[in-house]
């Protein structure tokens, strides 16, 4: 067998002695940033580069991705919509509200909005979360992939207003938009640690990597939203 | 406290139940392709509300900038070139574009043109026919880089004159629009303090300065404009600041009146005459201490002025 799922909407390919990663194609015949498709037993597939997609390398990484065929997910740092597109290949049945500050980026991912009925295209800052509360409702999962200095404290605050209890978080932290020069271990612990206790959502971390080397100095992290039993 | 206050408001708000008890949608899936189709309108209108006229004016400016950039260095080829037909033939930039896409091969230059003679008695080689048309072509197409140039560069002034009339006014049409693509926009322009306007785009020799012991920089951009080209060495700081605090002025009352105001530019003439009536005649330079010779001129060799 060529194909084989790694996970919900996941896919591993073995073509030409080389495995590559991908995702069914929810728009059949459209690739959406000049990425290769490829047609298995009648399914056609896209190539999901981990080097342009932190979402694509922590797959690769072993992460276990909590997507599944119909989940919600709020995905902050949309740009302009190259992980996206495959997070809505992966969410058949599901839903996903991309959040980008910039217009110019917006730009090129309200194309793809066009085409893939279960994105919502969320023009705003992900540190305003109050600025669409009346959009967002609550979310199975949270993707958020911005280089922010408050990184972490994103991340908290969404999570706080949109999560559903025990949710999962999925992140991706830039050490460089953090600090250019301290080391981005010392960093990458610093944030885990805020992100564990600095805020008033608590997250346990399920898994935590480096994504290199897709990425440099950047931190690939899964939690869950830990919630103290209220009344 | 407000904000929250409402956003806890808005959160308590669920449009999906609201939507659906009012009968304004029947379905969950009627909600959610609503809620895709006003989300999609809405980032939409936000760009299209986004392209301002400030943001044309930074785009017109940047292409100035990337058509210098190329046109310089397609004349250079083109000098290059042309010239192994016609090395005596002294024009260099536009006028050598002109010259070739008019003539092509020396041959075709009348009696009456002042370079016959040249042409005529010239050292260079014979052009083919193909060489004399490609290079006519390619010449052409830097002709119509410099009139694109002319182009754009009218429509600034155009521009500038409804969008910024008092920045026009005061610093000139181009500078005053170089001035908003550093900033950003005419916004953040006009919220820069006058001293920051007077060192934009002097970014190297301000930091240099605030890291060491260089001097201050004393002017940015501003400098291409005559007021400051033109003044001799030892007005040119006083002048700056002056002219600096105008721009200001001028940015300010563009971005939060919009109407022209003639006062200004009158304020700053006078002002900047007083100046000039000041300072007649340039201060005895200090000398140099005896005892370190060349130490200020390794200083100077280090500074990130204008270069």
């Amino acid at each position: 067998m060529p194909v084989e799922e790694l996970s919900d909407g996941i896919f591993r390919i073995n073509i030409d002695d080389r495995e590559m990663l991908a995702t069914k194609n929810l728009v059949s015949g459209i690739s959406v940033y000049g990425e290769r498709l490829i047609v298995e037993e009648g399914v056609e597939y896209r190539q999901w580069d981990p080097n342009r997609s932190k979402l694509g390398a922590m797959v690769l990484k072993n992460f276990e991705i909590p997507l599944h065929y119909d989940s919600t997910v709020l995905y902050l740092g949309a740009a302009s919509g190259t992980t996206v597109s495959h997070v809505s290949d992966i969410l058949r049945d599901g839903l996903v509200y991309a959040v980008e500050f910039s217009p110019r980026t917006m730009r090129d991912l309200l194309q793809l909005c066009d085409q893939r009925p279960n994105i919502i295209p969320i023009l705003a800052d992900a540190n305003k979360p109050q600025s669409y509360t009346h959009i967002v409702e609550k979310v199975d999962a949270i993707f958020q992939d911005v280089a922010q200095p408050n990184q972490a404290e994103i991340a908290a605050v969404n999570s706080k207003y949109f999560l559903e209890q025990h949710g999962h978080l999925m992140l991706s932290i830039k050490s460089r938009s953090i600090d250019t020069v301290a080391s981005p271990k010392r960093i990458f612990k610093e944030e885990v640690q805020k992100l564990e206790t600095g805020f008033d959502v608590e997250f346990e971390v399920l898994q935590r990597k480096e994504l290199e080397p897709f990425h440099e100095d950047h931190l690939g992290l899964v939690a869950r939203m830990f919630v103290e039993d209220e009344e | 406290m407000q904000e929250s206050g409402q956003s806890a408001a808005l959160q308590d708000l669920d449009l999906r139940q609201a939507a659906i008890d009012s009968c304004f949608v029947e379905l969950d899936e009627e909600y959610d392709i609503l809620l895709r189709e006003v989300c999609i309108r809405a980032a939409k209108s936000r760009i299209s509300s986004n392209d301002t006229d400030d943001r044309r004016i930074i785009q017109a400016v940047q292409a100035l900038d990337d058509i210098d950039r190329n046109s310089n260095e397609l004349s250079e080829r083109l000098l290059e070139w042309y010239g192994a037909y016609f090395p005596e033939l002294e024009l260099t930039g536009e006028p050598l574009a002109r010259f070739v896409s008019t003539f092509g091969s020396r041959a075709n230059v009348p009696e009456s043109h002042p370079m016959f003679v040249k042409a005529s008695m010239s050292m260079g080689s014979e052009l083919s026919f193909a060489d004399e048309e490609l290079l006519r072509t390619f010449a052409l197409n830097i002709c119509s880089l410099y009139d694109t140039r002319r182009h754009i560069e009218s429509y600034i002034v155009t521009a500038m004159g409804s969008l910024a009339p008092n920045l026009s006014d005061i610093a000139g049409a181009l500078l005053g629009a170089r001035l908003i693509s550093m900033a950003g926009s005419l916004q953040k322009l006009a919220s820069f303090p006058s001293s920051t306007v007077q060192v934009i785009g002097a970014h190297r020799a301000l930091f240099k300065h605030l890291r060491g012991n260089t001097p201050p920089p004393k002017h940015g951009i501003i400098f291409n404009n005559v007021v400051i080209k033109n003044a001799p060495w030892w007005q040119r700081g006083k002048l700056a600041r002056s002219f600096a605090s105008k721009i200001s002025l001028a940015a300010r009352t563009d971005f939060y009146t919009g109407k022209r105001d003639p006062s200004i530019r009158e304020s700053m003439d006078k002002k900047l005459n007083a100046i000039r009536a000041a300072n007649p005649s340039p201060p005895k330079r200090e000398s140099k201490p005896a005892g370190k010779p060349g130490s200020r001129g390794k200083s100077r060799n280090k500074k990130g002025g204008r270069r």
